[in-house]
């Protein structure tokens, strides 16, 4: 199981028209991540790993070639299918955090299941389990305006593991915290990763790219190196 | 089939608790943007009541009248106010009533039991000491009037055969004239003055109520034939007040009545009768194209004041989607579908109008139950359907005002949305 494939990406293309000028915002992307695998997605902006990272995330599909998510062919997926694969294979952990302000914690974070058509007493004990995870025990029934930057963004970690998902897509997951909250939330990260979990981190900070295990660069579209630490 | 039911199950009660939510959190903007419904609802129900009522009032009223009872007349009460086509008939006389009471004794299974004569006047007025009393209506008649008439004696008696023979000068009288005249004392025995002739008050009758809630039973003030013409003169309006004997087949004692009353009026056949016989069918047939016309203008109006509560949901919905376009975003990264956020924003916009029916529902309610208090002859009438349709209308209102707003947001692009600021 240790080289399972979980996402395969083969020769995808992204381009955007802007006016008459076509933009190549990915260009022939060939990768692959294992079961596991802790990833850092880097390059300056422009580079395309918001773009690449919207792919990933089934937020958007390519214009060409494949992208294979747990040996499901994402490119032809329609809406409702695209919603589903977002559901129950992938964790968003964003850097704005993305709470619903008028809800709690338990609340926010049992918010994937309800999409999932899971019971309420369920939905319930698995958002606790979820919240004890990131060390949130004590602030499960806190709405977000009570609590810290870095509390808020381990609530949003707990949403993105509720539903037990094949990878973790973190969207520059430190870029509003302050450097000590932003290491305690590697910490989690890097904990998940130990348990098994498949974590991919978009980022532009060096130093948080360090806590992954594979740092894959972009220039223009392009992989311009994929290293393995 | 049963996990996608119960998703869509979690999935629409979210999206209640989070329209409820919503309202509360908006608390000012709700209420205006429900007021368009709220006053197409008050519209609706009151418009609803208002014919309702007068369905009712009708109802009420032609059971005053008496259902077995038709009237041969100087005009016709179906082109009432067309007046010119009556002015050249010959005046009817009181005597036809005792001519068609032989024809009908002599005709065997005669549709017809009795013909009563009335002759009265809408301009009577009553007077006792210093009090006055306008606008009554005196009625001249026999003895026999009570058999064509509704309404009992709350006091005294009417009057006799020689009473009505002898054109005694007394007076049976309706529960305001009574109590108008005679607001401390008993009317009974007293003497009232009408024109320069004074007649005694020797029944009361008891309280009836307004016709149409108009025109009351309540202020007659009922003579002998004999006194009336003493008083007000031959040339009065007559009336021949006619008994039938089922009143499922008033059509045919109409047909009889028309034979008798050609046979004393001595009409060659193949001419035009110059009388009338009326029916409370007529009132009827009357009042139908009165009830569409409030019904047409209050659908208008309603339409017009739902149709404009209806923009202003769409207005706000619109922006609540896009206010929310990132909560949008997020909820589909989620797993959140088209559908499920079609139905969060439908669902909202449902509510919305749901409330504000409920809310115009109870305004239209306490403005009934004002007015009832108010004027209590006005007729009124609410009912559990007019509740149902007004119901059923928010909720249409909510789904056609929210629909578009609702469709642009299970559209938006969540990627997009999710970098939306």
């Amino acid at each position: 199981m240790e080289n399972e494939a979980v996402i395969t990406m083969k020769s995808l293309c992204k381009f955007y028209e802007m006016g008459d000028q076509v933009v190549h915002a990915l260009d022939a992307i060939n990768l692959d991540f294992e079961r596991n695998d802790y990833a850092a997605i880097m390059g300056p902006s422009g580079s395309g790993k918001s773009t690449l990272m919207n792919i990933i995330g089934c937020l958007d599909t390519p214009t060409s070639g494949s992208y294979e998510l747990n040996h499901q062919s994402v490119a032809e997926m329609d809406d409702d299918e695209l919603a589903r694969i977002r559901n129950k294979e992938i964790g968003f952990v964003f850097q704005t955090f993305n709470l619903l302000p008028r809800l709690n914690c338990l609340r926010n974070v049992e918010l994937p299941l309800i999409y999932a058509g899971v019971p309420p007493e369920e939905r319930l004990q698995r958002a606790e389990e979820a919240l004890i995870k990131v060390g949130l025990k004590e602030r499960m029934t806190h709405k977000p305006a009570e609590l810290s930057g870095g509390q808020i963004q381990r609530v949003a970690i707990a949403r993105a593991l509720i539903n037990k998902p094949s990878i973790i897509l973190a969207d520059e997951p430190t870029g509003n915290l302050d450097t000590a909250t932003s290491h305690d939330i590697m910490d989690i990260f890097g904990a998940l990763s130990n348990a098994g979990n498949t974590i991919i981190l978009i980022t532009h900070e060096e130093d948080i790219a360090r806590y992954t295990r594979r740092i894959i660069r972009l220039r223009d579209g392009k992989i311009e190196s994929d290293n393995r630490q | 089939m049963k996990p996608a039911y119960q998703q869509f199950r979690y999935e629409s009660l979210e999206s209640l608790k989070m329209a409820l939510f919503q309202i509360r959190a908006n608390k000012i903007r709700s209420f205006l943007t429900a007021l368009g419904v709220i006053i197409g609802i008050v519209a609706i129900t009151m418009m609803g009541t208002a014919i309702n009522g007068i369905d009712l009032g009708f109802e009420k009223s032609l059971a005053m009248l008496g259902y077995d009872v038709i009237y041969v007349q100087k005009s016709s009460w179906s082109t009432m106010g067309q007046w010119w086509l009556y002015r050249n008939r010959p005046d009817l006389k009181t005597e036809y009533a005792e001519r068609l009471n032989r024809i009908i004794a002599s005709t065997p299974n005669s549709q017809l039991l009795i013909a009563v004569p009335q002759i009265s006047t809408y301009q009577a007025s009553a007077k006792y000491r210093e009090r006055l009393i306008e606008q009554a209506f005196a009625l001249g008649t026999n003895h026999e009037y009570l058999q064509t008439a509704s309404g009992n004696l709350s006091a005294g008696r009417f009057f006799t055969p020689t009473e009505s023979a002898a054109s005694e000068m007394v007076a049976v009288i309706g529960d305001d004239i009574a109590s108008g005249l005679f607001p401390s004392e008993p009317a009974l025995g007293q003497s009232i003055q009408l024109k320069n002739s004074k007649l005694r008050i020797i029944g009361i009758f008891k309280k009836q109520g307004k016709f149409l809630g108009l025109f009351s039973f309540d202020n007659q003030i009922i003579m002998p034939l004999g006194a009336f013409e003493k008083v007000y003169g031959k040339k009065m309006f007559i009336t021949m007040r006619v008994k039938i004997r089922d009143q499922a087949r008033v059509m045919e004692a109409k047909e009889e009545l028309l034979g008798m009353m050609r046979r004393i009026r001595r009409i060659p056949p193949g001419k035009e009768e110059d009388f009338s016989i009326n029916e409370q069918q007529a009132f009827k047939s009357q009042l139908d194209p009165i009830k569409n016309g409030i019904a047409v203008a209050g659908i208008f109006i309603t339409g017009m004041s739902l149709f404009v509560g209806a923009i202003g949901i769409m207005n706000i919905t619109f922006v609540s989607v896009k206010e929310r376009t990132r909560e949008i975003g997020l909820r589909k990264a989620l797993g959140a579908r088209r559908r499920t956020i079609l139905l969060q924003f439908l669902i909202e916009s449902i509510m919305i109008c749901l409330i504000g029916g409920v809310v115009g529902l109870a305004t239209a309610l306490t403005i009934t139950f004002a007015i009832g208090q108010i004027m209590p002859d006005f007729p009124i009438q609410f009912s559990l359907n007019l509740i149902m349709a007004s119901l059923v209308v928010s909720v249409l209102t909510g789904i056609i005002s929210g629909l578009a707003p609702a469709v642009t947001a299970s559209k938006l692009d969540p990627a997009d949305s999710l970098r939306y600021e």
